[in-house]
C-alpha cells in the first residue's frame, strides 16, 4: 500500500498540468465567448473537470508531501492554495452553470472570477515549481539589479587585494576582515536576513553581537563567539558558518582570530599594527607563471581522442581544467610522419608533443608548424638532422625543444635564436657542439649540450 | 558513458568494496536461508538481475587501473625520484654546518635541552659532539656541504635544501613508514601509491611505481613504505632486484614459447572478466592487468633494468658496478626509468644508522664510506637527468626518517669506542630538486647546535604536500574513502612549502 502511495505521490508532478491545462483553457473560451455566449455549457464543463482534476491533484500532492518527507513548512502555502484553487474551479462552475442555489454569486461579474481564477493558478504553480527546482530558480537568470528590484536576495562578493606595494597601507578591518565576513558570513547576518539576531555587515553591528550577546571578547579570540565558532569541529550544532555552507579558510580564520585578538581595530592598517605577512600571502594576486599558452580551446571531441588513443599514443589533458593536451608516442615506436594526420583534429590542443625513439624525420617540421600552441617539443632518440627546424620559428608558444640523441647538426643552431619564446635546447649526443662565437641570445636561450663528467678524485677510492 | 548507467555501476563497486567479513558472517545466518531461497525463485535478486541485464561499459581505467589521469592542476613534474637512505644520516656531518658545536665539543649536554625529550639510546647526560666533517660553502648559491660529499658540489645549486624538517617518530619503523605514507601506523599508501593511483602510468610495458634498494638491507618499516595501504593494491611499489634477475621468475620456463604463454593469459583473463561481471570485484581488474602487464614487462624490464649496454662515460659517472646490487646502479636505473615515463622510482640505501656502535656506524668512518657510496651516483643523476632534459619535468628528493643529535651516543651510559648520533627527529636536513624547485634555496634554520629549528621549521607532512603540489595535486583535495572516511596523504596537515618553489 505504501508503495501505491508513493507511487500516487510521485505522480503529482505530473497530474498538476491537467487542472492548468483546463482552466487556461476554461479562461481563453470565456475571453472569446464574452460576446456571443453560445459555449456556456462547454466552459461550465470545462470548469467541473478542472475541478475533478484539481481534487485529483490535490490528493496526490498530499501523498507526495507525505511520502517524500517535505516539512509542512515547505509546501502549507503550496498546499491551502491548491484546496483553496480546487474549490474556486467548482465556483466557477457553478457560477458559469448559473446553478440555483447559488443565486449569490451572480452578484459578482464573470470577469472578477476569471482574474481570481489566473492569479490563483499562477501562485499556486509557482509555489509548487519552487518546491521542485528550489526558490529563486526562475528569477536566477536575471541580472542582480533585476532580482533586487524584485526583492532577492543579492549577494556580491568583495574580493580581498592585497598587492606587493599595498598590503602594509592597507586598512586590516576594511580591505581583509570585512570582506572575509561579507563573503562567508553576510549571507546570513545581514539587515534583511539577521539570523540568531546577528549582523555582521558593519563593525557596528558586529559588536552589538547577536541574541545570545555579544560575539567579541576584548582581546581574546578563543573567548568569541566569532571566532570560536569557526573552529568548533564541523559536526558541532553551533559550528559557523554550517555545514553546508560555504567554508572559511584556514587563512582567513587565522585573519578573523588576529584581528580579534588585536582588540578588533577598525581604522588601523596592517602596517601599523605590525603583523607578518605571511598571515596575508594567500590574499595576495596569485602570481600564475603559465608555462603554457593561457588560451581556452574548446575541448576536443572524446571520439577523435578515442581514435587516437586506441592507436597506441598516448593523449591526455595537461589538467582536469584544461582542455590543453599532451600527447606522447612512448607506446608507439613506429610513429612515423605520414601518421601525423591522425592529430588533425587536435592541432589546437597539443602543448607537449614528445615523439622521442620513433620512425620520424626532417618531413616532421613542416607538419609540426600546424601546431600553433605547441611549448614543449621532444625529438630525442630520432634521426632528424634539423633541416627545415627554422620553419618552427613560427610557432609562437615554442620554449623547450630537446634534441638528444639525434642527428642534429651544428649549422642549424643559429636558427634557433631567431625564436620568440624558446628557453631551452637540449643538444646532448647530436652532431652539434658549442659553437665558438658566443650566441646572440645567450641571456634568454639555454643551449644545454651536456656530456657532463665527474672526472676521478682521490676521495673516490679512499675507505675508511 | 550514460551517467545513470555510471551512477548505478559506482553504486555496484562501491557496494562491492563495502563487503567485508564481518558482513559476510552477519548474513550468514539470514543469508543462508535465502539463499536457498533464492536458488528456488531463481534469480530473485534485484541487483543481480540488473548485472546481468545492462552491458557493463569499461571506462579506461576499468580496464587498466593504471591508465594515466590528468591531474586537477597543471603539473610542475611529470615523475619522482626519491632518495631514501634508511638508517637516516647525519645532516651535521653532511649539509647543516654548526660552528658553534665544534666549540662546544665534549662539553655536557645542558639539562634544559634534554628536559622531556626522548631518545632511543642516549641515557644520562651525554656530551656534545662536534661536527666531524669539513665545510665549506659552493656554488653560486654559497650552501653549505661537507667535504664527505665531494662531487655533490657540482650540482648544489641544483638543489634547494629544507634544513628543519622535523618528524615525531624516534624509531627507524614508525618514522619510515610516516616519512612515506604520511601515518607511523601501518595501513596507509605511500606517496608513490597516491601518485599512481592518482596519475596512472605513461608506459604501459613497464610498472608505475618501482622500488630498488641497496646497501645489503631492505628497510626497517619492511615493504609497507612502499605498499599500497587501502587503495587497489595494483598502485603499490614493484621492487626490483639489481642483482640477477630484475624480477623474480621474469623468464619463461624452457620450453615454454611466447604464444603459449600468451594464449594461457588470454584464457585466464577471459574468466577473470567473467567473474568480475558477476561480483563486479575491481581486484578482479587489477588482477587481470597484472597478468597483462607481467607479459609485456617480460620484454620490457629486462631490457630498461639493463645497465650493461649504457656508454662507458656514463658508466663511469654514475661509479656502477653492473652485477652487482648497488646504489649506483640503482640511481642509473632510476634515470632510465624515468626516461621511461615510470612515475615513481623509489630508492632505499641502507647502512645508515651512525650510532657509533662499531667502525661501520662511526660518524668519522663508515658515515663517510656510506657517504662515497651516493656522492658520485646522486651528483652523476642530476647532470644526467639534466643534459637528457629530464630534470625539468622529475622532481628528485633526498632525505632520511629523522636526522642525527648534536649530542655523542652514550648507550648504556657509558662512553662509546666510536663516535656516533643517536636518532634525532626534531630537526634534519632534506632536499629536492628538479622541475617546479627553485634552485639553490635554502629554507629554514636550526639553532646553533642544530637540535631545534628556529626558523623555517617543515614536517613531514609539509614535505608531501609539496611533492604532490609538484606533481599537480592539492593534497587537501586528494582524497580516497576508505571506511566511511576520506583519507589524505597529509591527513589533517601539510602546508605546500612555497619557499622552494621556483
Amino acid at each position: 500500500m505504501d508503495i501505491l502511495k508513493q507511487f500516487l505521490g510521485r505522480l503529482h508532478p505530473l497530474l498538476v498540468h491537467l487542472p492548468i491545462g483546463f482552466i487556461i483553457l476554461g479562461l481563453l473560451l470565456l475571453w472569446y465567448d464574452r460576446k456571443k455566449q453560445t459555449f456556456k455549457t462547454i466552459i461550465a464543463l470545462i470548469f467541473f473537470w478542472a475541478g475533478i482534476c484539481s481534487l485529483v491533484t490535490c490528493v496526490t500532492g498530499y501523498l507526495q508531501y507525505r511520502g517524500e518527507g517535505y516539512a509542512f513548512d515547505t509546501v502549507k502555502w503550496h498546499l491551502w492554495l491548491g484546496i483553496v484553487t480546487t474549490l474556486f474551479c467548482f465556483l466557477m462552475y457553478f457560477r458559469i452553470a448559473e446553478k440555483q442555489f447559488l443565486q449569490l454569486l451572480k452578484q459578482f461579474p464573470i470577469a472578477l472570477f476569471s482574474v481570481l481564477m489566473l492569479l490563483l493558478i499562477s501562485f499556486t504553480g509557482h509555489l509548487g515549481g519552487d518546491i521542485t527546482h528550489g526558490k529563486g530558480y526562475l528569477i536566477e537568470p536575471f541580472p542582480n539589479s533585476v532580482k533586487s528590484f524584485f526583492g532577492y536576495e543579492i549577494f556580491v562578493e568583495k574580493p580581498i587585494a592585497l598587492t606587493e606595494e599595498s598590503w602594509e597601507t592597507s586598512q586590516f578591518y576594511e580591505d581583509v576582515v570585512h570582506p572575509v565576513l561579507n563573503n562567508k558570513c553576510v549571507s546570513c547576518h545581514n539587515p534583511k536576513k539577521s539570523k540568531g539576531g546577528l549582523k555582521l555587515h558593519t563593525l557596528e553591528d558586529i559588536l552589538s553581537g547577536g541574541e545570545n550577546g555579544e560575539v567579541i571578547a576584548p582581546n581574546n579570540a578563543e573567548e568569541s563567539p566569532l571566532y570560536g565558532r569557526l573552529i568548533l569541529p564541523m559536526d558541532d550544532e553551533d559550528h559557523m558558518p554550517p555545514k553546508e555552507k560555504t567554508q572559511l579558510t584556514k587563512e582567513e580564520i587565522a585573519i578573523i582570530k588576529t584581528w580579534i585578538s588585536h582588540g578588533n581595530p577598525s581604522e588601523t592598517s596592517i602596517g601599523q599594527l605590525g603583523l607578518p605577512k605571511d598571515l596575508f600571502l594567500s590574499f595576495f594576486p596569485q602570481k600564475e607563471n603559465y608555462f603554457y599558452p593561457d588560451t581556452t580551446v574548446v575541448a576536443a571531441h572524446t571520439d577523435s581522442i578515442r581514435a587516437i588513443k586506441e592507436f597506441g599514443i598516448h593523449v591526455q589533458q595537461i589538467s582536469n581544467s584544461s582542455n590543453l593536451l599532451s600527447v606522447s608516442c612512448i607506446n608507439k615506436p613506429s610513429f612515423a610522419n605520414d601518421d601525423f594526420e591522425i592529430f588533425n583534429p587536435i592541432k589546437q590542443h597539443i602543448v607537449v608533443l614528445d615523439l622521442g625513439g620513433t620512425q620520424i624525420n626532417d618531413g616532421i617540421f613542416e607538419k609540426l608548424t600546424s601546431l600553433p600552441h605547441l611549448t614543449t617539443l621532444k625529438l630525442d632518440n630520432t634521426s632528424i638532422t634539423g633541416n627545415g627546424i627554422s620553419r618552427l620559428s613560427q610557432l609562437e608558444h615554442l620554449k623547450l625543444i630537446n634534441l638528444t640523441h639525434s642527428n642534429f647538426q651544428s649549422s642549424f643552431i643559429p636558427v634557433l635564436s631567431g625564436f620568440k619564446k624558446l628557453e631551452k635546447v637540449f643538444l646532448y649526443k647530436t652532431k652539434a657542439s658549442q659553437l665558438p662565437e658566443k650566441n646572440p641570445n645567450q641571456d634568454s636561450l639555454i643551449l644545454d649540450f651536456g656530456d657532463y663528467a665527474l672526472p676521478k678524485i682521490a676521495q673516490d677510492s679512499i675507505i675508511y | 558513458m550514460d551517467p545513470i548507467e555510471r551512477l548505478i555501476r559506482e553504486k555496484l563497486m562501491r557496494d562491492a568494496q563495502a563487503k567485508t567479513r564481518r558482513h559476510f558472517i552477519k548474513d550468514c545466518a539470514a543469508g543462508l536461508g535465502g539463499l536457498a531461497l533464492g536458488s528456488i525463485f531463481l534469480g530473485c535478486d534485484p541487483l543481480r538481475q540488473k548485472i546481468e541485464k545492462q552491458k557493463i561499459t569499461f571506462s579506461e581505467r576499468d580496464l587498466n587501473p593504471l591508465a594515466t589521469l590528468p591531474p586537477p592542476y597543471t603539473p610542475k613534474v611529470r615523475s619522482v625520484i626519491y632518495l631514501h637512505m634508511a638508517g637516516s644520516p647525519s645532516q651535521l656531518e653532511m649539509f647543516d654546518y654548526k660552528p658553534v658545536l665544534h666549540t662546544l665539543n665534549n662539553q655536557e649536554c645542558p639539562e634544559s635541552l634534554l628536559q622531556g625529550k626522548k631518545f632511543a639510546f642516549i641515557k644520562g647526560t651525554p656530551r656534545l659532539l662536534g661536527p666531524q666533517a669539513k665545510f665549506s660553502q659552493e656554488g653560486e648559491s654559497g650552501n653549505w656541504v661537507s667535504n664527505y660529499l665531494p662531487h655533490f658540489k657540482k650540482v648544489i645549486d641544483e638543489v634547494a635544501f629544507l634544513k628543519a624538517v622535523h618528524t615525531d617518530q624516534f624509531n627507524h619503523g614508525p618514522a619510515q613508514l610516516f616519512m612515506h605514507t604520511g601515518s607511523p601506523r601501518l595501513g596507509r599508501p605511500s606517496i608513490g601509491a597516491w601518485a599512481t593511483y592518482g596519475l596512472g602510468s605513461e608506459n604501459q610495458n613497464l610498472p608505475g611505481f618501482v622500488v630498488l634498494t641497496s646497501g645489503g638491507n631492505t628497510p626497517d618499516a619492511g615493504k609497507s613504505v612502499w605498499g599500497s595501504g587501502f587503495l587497489p593494491s595494483v598502485y603499490q611499489g614493484v621492487q626490483c632486484r639489481s642483482e640477477g634477475d630484475p624480477v623474480l621468475y621474469i623468464e619463461d620456463p624452457k620450453g615454454l614459447s611466447r604464444d603459449l604463454k600468451k594464449s594461457t593469459i588470454e584464457a585466464i583473463n577471459k574468466i577473470n572478466k567473467e567473474e568480475y561481471t558477476k561480483y563486479a570485484d575491481p581486484e578482479i581488474l587489477a588482477r587481470i592487468n597484472q597478468y597483462e602487464m607481467a607479459y609485456r614487462m617480460q620484454i620490457a624490464v629486462p631490457e630498461v633494468m639493463n645497465i650493461e649496454n649504457e656508454p662507458e662515460n656514463i658508466k663511469e659517472m654514475y661509479g656502477v658496478e653492473p652485477g652487482k646490487e648497488s646504489f649506483a646502479n640503482n640511481c642509473l636505473l632510476a634515470r632510465k626509468l624515468v626516461e621511461d615515463g615510470v612515475r615513481f622510482v623509489q630508492l632505499f640505501d641502507w647502512g645508515w644508522d651512525s650510532h657509533g656502535t662499531d667502525h661501520s656506524t662511526a660518524v668519522d668512518l663508515g658515515l663517510r664510506n656510506k657517504c662515497r657510496e651516493i656522492d658520485r651516483p646522486i651528483t652523476a643523476l642530476l647532470l644526467d637527468l639534466k643534459q637528457r632534459g629530464l630534470l625539468d619535468e622529475t622532481l628528485v628528493v633526498w632525505g632520511g626518517e629523522f636526522g642525527r643529535t648534536p649530542m655523542q651516543e652514550n648507550r648504556g651510559n657509558k662512553e662509546m669506542g666510536f663516535k656516533g648520533r643517536d636518532h634525532h627527529g626534531d630537526a634534519f636536513t632534506m632536499w629536492m630538486a628538479g622541475g617546479g624547485v627553485k634552485k639553490g634555496a635554502c629554507y629554514g634554520k636550526t639553532d646553533d647546535i642544530g637540535f631545534l629549528g628556529i626558523e623555517g621549521q617543515v614536517s613531514v607532512h609539509d614535505v608531501h604536500a609539496t611533492i604532490l603540489h609538484l606533481l599537480g595535486f592539492n593534497h587537501e583535495e586528494f582524497t580516497f574513502e576508505f571506511q566511511g572516511r576520506n583519507f589524505r596523504l597529509t591527513d589533517v596537515e601539510g602546508v605546500v612549502i612555497k619557499d622552494i618553489l621556483a
